[in-house]
């Protein structure tokens, strides 16, 4: 199953946090036409580099599919960025 | 039922013993039983990396890094690298032995990397330095 929300939250100097909420579906959705492109462009990449594009393809969704609980946080001093995929 | 449950049970239906007396023994040898072992430990589902630094890059402070990837996500990554051309191997290989280290990377199969990461839960990596520490392990 694909991760659902992406958290990013950032500390800037003055201490002040900035969260962002990405809603991993509905901007899957949006970009789309992009998405489409790009995976056309892989199909093609797969078939000039002599790889299966199934496999391809199946490793990347298992990929996206367990990104789910990754949590990334880096701080140095006031700054700081978290990322976590939920 | 054990061996010595029954012979309690037997005696106090001979009448050898009261029935709390009978109470009394089997508790005692309830007590005396090793205590049934653990089931399986659980397996653990995510890798942690963490970093602390006393050290104060540009003046910022101390700093600190805490990554938590799940194990499959490694596994997931374990099963793309079987789709690495093999040209792109050779390559690599070349450039590796030309850095001075000698690793043969067609050599590494795809269930090797798998009995590595199935194995990460025992590792635990622990590096302590004056200004820095750094933790490796499985949770």
């Amino acid at each position: 199953m694909i991760p659902q929300l992406v958290t990013v939250r950032s500390r800037r100097r003055n201490g002040r946090w900035l969260r962002l909420y990405v809603p991993v579906l509905p901007v899957l959705l949006v970009l789309s036409p992009v998405l489409l492109l790009a995976m056309v462009a892989g199909l093609v990449a797969c078939v000039v580099f002599r790889i299966s594009p199934v496999g391809a393809l199946r490793g990347t969704g298992s990929v996206l599919g367990a990104l789910r609980g990754t949590r990334i946080e880096i701080e140095q001093g006031r700054t700081a960025v978290l990322v976590s995929v939920r | 039922m054990n061996e010595q449950r029954r012979q309690i049970l037997q005696m106090l239906a001979e009448g050898k013993i009261t029935a709390d007396e009978a109470e009394r023994l089997i508790d005692a040898v309830t007590r005396e039983q090793p205590e049934t072992p653990p089931g399986p430990k659980p397996r653990p589902k995510y890798l942690r990396v963490v970093v602390s630094s006393t050290d104060n890059f540009g003046g910022d402070g101390p700093g600190r890094v805490n990554v938590r990837v799940p194990i499959q996500l490694l596994r997931a990554g374990v099963r793309l690298t079987s789709l690495i051309p093999p040209q792109a191997l050779a390559h690599a290989n070349a450039e590796l032995a030309r850095s001075g280290v000698p690793i043969d990377l067609t050599q590494l199969k795809p269930q090797h990397i798998e009995e590595l990461v199935e194995h990460l839960d025992d590792i635990t990596v622990d590096v302590d330095q004056p200004d820095a520490k750094v933790q490796v392990f499985c949770e």
